[in-house]
């Protein structure tokens, strides 16, 4: 009997740090010594590369398409202190359907029973945050990820992409898919930018997970090819990553949000847009006078 | 038993996967054997496959789901698909309908229901129509299961029939079964076998169940009732499923002393699973086709159950009295060419009781061939089977019901009939002069009995050779001049470039 296997899936607009966040949570947990992979649900496969020198891995559709029988244990490649990763891969950009590119590929991994085999602790799901098909919402139905979190800075076009997400989820929670673990607050460097991301998720009935700063130490491991954990392992970034870490490991309650309404968060966007005019205009108002 | 089956997921893996399955290759049957994976294989990889640039019309996985799933009595299969896929309900109705007819059970048409997506369910999503549709189908007929049959449109939008099927199994109280049969996962059809076999073991069969120990599973299609008589006399019982089955007959399959079949393509995934899922054990021999084929099947079937006496019993009469029959057809059918052109493994079985019929038969088609099946025990192994037994086939065809490869294999081995089990092959043999001996009921050809309803059959069919002839005098076929010509079908796999000829 193998043990139980946490499953967790990480969902962020296509730039905003997923990848970089995902990586780094694999190598911190692989760290502390808890066997994990990492699955790239992104046609771009590029998740993984920093847990790999900066390289790239045949993905598990790159194999589908040489030939029509797949040994998935093909896909699955050795990184810092041996994190498995995988990319899931997908077609050009254009053409055919990344969405079925991602049920193909997981469904592959399934049904050879490669979570079982490798005897893992966790397996992290990190998947493009746009979820514009059935397809990149499979990480979240019955049986794959019971736990999800998204990656989001305080500019709104991420928190809409989070809004979405929780649409999803909340569809899915009723039929034993996952719920909703929390935000990773990314490129958090000013107080303002903090109780913007604070007052999502009490409006969504949900948490932050850890705030993580914006940092050149990043970008510099990133340039390099590695992760923070593994270029800088002593810099206060990477002890950043290692608490977000330590947080996701311990977690085990996750919830259904309460997602806005379109037209909700239209408004809640419009008031914070008033308020940053008024900070940039030096004012100071009422319940936001900290800032 | 070391566990070949994954049923962890509602996604059953596909033939070529599992079993390496292919669709297209020529030579000898024993070039066939050497290279299929119970002889090791070429190496380790699969089969050497031909691969065509041009592919004429088949079949889908998803139509093995309506034969399969909408056959079983007292149950609803929804199509979540645009209306085209159910194009098939008006043939499997008339199939349904027959079969119940055959088996002296209520004739009734099949229940099934198509989603009828539209353009807007495939940009919205079409779950919700799944959703109206099973509350319809639990409505109009309170069904005792529901089957959900997925499709290429769902299965590209990425529907989740997964969770509104485990919503309405709680809400209901019914096994509601989803079954992922989308076309274009596999390339042959019969993953569509597997994939309702997959969703009946998860769902449908008895986990905790009361053991008969003279029930015996069949796995079979709509084929008369020759299995009931013949397993009487060995004081058994026969629980035929999937087709025409009650939900109720498929649960108790996990009560059964056996599980036997008449086509190893068909039976390959459920017998195996209800072995390594619930201990009811495969009975693993050659298939029952003629006399050394249906002598090891029956002994098998005595062994598992503890029957040995009444096995050799029955052998010794049955063999007795087919015998001098047996003779006598010979004697009428002597001279005479055959070619089968069936599914695969029943292929295997048909040629054998041809050339037990003292028929030359040394061409043969068929529409996809599995190097191993899923139990991996050789004693399945029926292409061996037939060329240890019966002799090599020259000339042993691969493929998946291609008309145009299957006007030259006819021009080259000129038989005197075909023998077939499917639509589409018989008009093309008619209009080359040839006459289709039609084996619509499955059954006729099993055990020793079938050697003599073959023989009969091919009597009768040949005796209206002229008519054929006639016909083939008064049509023209379809084919350019240049593909009459050629003499090789694979032609175009082997050349692709040919296609782009003016």
């Amino acid at each position: 009997m193998s043990k139980q296997i946490k499953k967790i899936a990480i969902y962020g607009k296509g730039g905003i740090g997923k990848s970089t966040t995902t990586s780094n949570i694999s190598a911190a947990l692989v760290e502390a010594g808890y066997k994990v992979l990492q699955f790239g649900c992104d046609p771009k496969s590029d998740s993984t590369n920093t847990l790999r020198n900066g390289k790239y891995i045949p993905t598990v559709l790159d194999l589908l398409r040489k030939k029509s029988k797949v040994d998935a244990h093909e896909a699955i490649f050795e990184g810092f202190k041996g994190v498995y990763c995988v990319e899931a891969g997908g077609p050009a950009p254009g053409v055919g359907c990344a969405g079925r590119g991602i049920i193909t590929a997981v469904e592959l991994l399934k049904q050879q029973n490669i979570f079982e085999e490798l005897d893992l602790d966790f397996v992290i799901f990190d998947v493009l945050g746009d979820v514009v098909c059935g397809g990149f919402a499979v990480p979240i139905r019955e049986g794959i990820a019971e736990h999800v979190f998204t990656v989001s800075s305080s500019d709104f076009m991420s928190i809409y992409a989070s809004n979405n997400l929780m649409k999803g989820i909340e569809k899915y929670s009723n039929s034993g898919g996952a719920l909703f673990g929390g935000i990773i607050a990314n490129s958090i460097n000013t107080s303002y930018q903090k109780a913007i991301i604070d007052d999502f998720v009490k409006k969504t009935s949900t948490q932050v997970v850890e705030y993580v700063p914006r940092s050149i130490t990043v970008t510099q491991a990133e340039l390099s090819g590695h992760t923070t954990i593994e270029a800088a392992p002593k810099s206060q970034q990477a002890e950043v990553y290692r608490n977000l870490a330590r947080k996701i490991a311990k977690h085990t309650e996750s919830r259904v949000p309460t997602p806005l309404e379109t037209d909700q968060l239209r408004e809640w966007s419009a008031q914070w847009a008033d308020q940053l005019l008024a900070i940039e205009a030096g004012e100071v108002r009422g319940e936001k006078e900290s800032i | 038993m070391v566990k070949t089956l994954n049923l962890k997921t509602p996604v059953v893996e596909s033939r070529e996967q599992r079993l390496g399955t292919i669709v297209s290759w020529e030579g000898k049957a024993s070039e066939l054997v050497e290279l299929s994976a119970y002889s090791g294989g070429c190496g380790g990889c699969t089969l050497c496959e031909l691969s065509s640039p041009f592919t004429q019309g088949s079949v889908c996985s998803e139509q093995m789901v309506e034969c399969q799933a909408g056959h079983v009595r007292e149950a609803v299969l929804i199509q979540h698909s645009p209306i085209g896929c159910a194009a098939g309900q008006v043939a499997y109705n008339s199939l349904y309908r027959n079969g119940l007819k055959m088996r002296n059970k209520p004739v009734e048409n099949i229940r099934v229901i198509s989603t009828n997506l539209q353009e807007r369910d495939m940009v919205f999503g079409g779950v919700d129509k799944l959703r109206q549709s099973i509350h319809d189908a639990w409505e109009r007929y309170h069904p005792k299961a529901i089957f959900i049959g997925s499709s290429c449109a769902t299965a590209i939008i990425g529907d989740d029939i997964d969770s509104v099927a485990s919503e309405f199994t709680e809400e209901l109280g019914i096994p509601v079964v989803p079954m992922h049969c989308e076309g274009f996962r596999s390339k042959h059809w019969s993953t569509g076998f597997d994939s309702t076999q997959h969703g009946i073991l998860r769902q449908i069969v008895n986990r905790h169940p009361k053991k008969q120990e003279d029930l015996v599973n069949v796995i079979n299609l709509w084929g008369s009732d020759v299995f009931t008589p013949m397993l009487a006399e060995l004081n058994l019982r026969v629980n035929y499923v999937i087709d025409l089955a009650t939900v109720d007959d498929l649960a108790q399959m996990s009560e059964a002393a056996c599980t036997i079949g008449f086509c190893n393509t068909l039976s390959s995934y459920l017998a195996t699973g209800l072995e390594q899922e619930f201990g009811v054990p495969q009975v693993k021999a050659p298939m029952p086709y003629g006399f050394q084929g249906t002598d090891a099947w029956l002994r098998e079937i005595g062994k598992v159950t503890h029957r040995e006496e009444l096995v050799e019993k029955y052998i010794t009469k049955k063999r007795a009295e087919v015998k001098p029959k047996l003779v006598e057809l010979r004697k009428k059918l002597k001279g005479l060419r055959g070619l089968s052109a069936t599914g695969s493994a029943y292929s295997h079985g048909l040629i054998s009781v041809l050339r037990e019929l003292g028929i030359e038969s040394d061409g043969s088609l068929v529409f996809h061939h599995d190097p191993v099946y899923d139990s991996g025990d050789p004693r399945q192994d029926s292409l061996a089977q037939l060329v240890h037994q019966y002799g090599d086939v020259q000339s042993f065809n691969v493929s998946n019901r291609q008309q145009f490869q299957f006007y030259i294999l006819l021009k080259n081995i000129k038989p005197d009939f075909i023998i077939i089990r499917h639509n589409g092959l018989a008009p093309l043999a008619s209009r080359m002069g040839i006459p289709a001996v039609p084996l619509g009921d499955e059954h006729l050809a099993v055990g020793y009995d079938g050697m003599l309803h073959v023989g009969e059959i091919i009597l009768d069919v040949i005796a209206h050779t002229k008519f054929h002839k006639n016909l083939a005098a008064h049509v023209k076929l379809p084919y350019s001049k240049w593909w009459l010509e050629q003499n090789d079908p694979y032609i175009l796999s082997k050349n692709p470039e040919l296609i782009y000829q003016d």
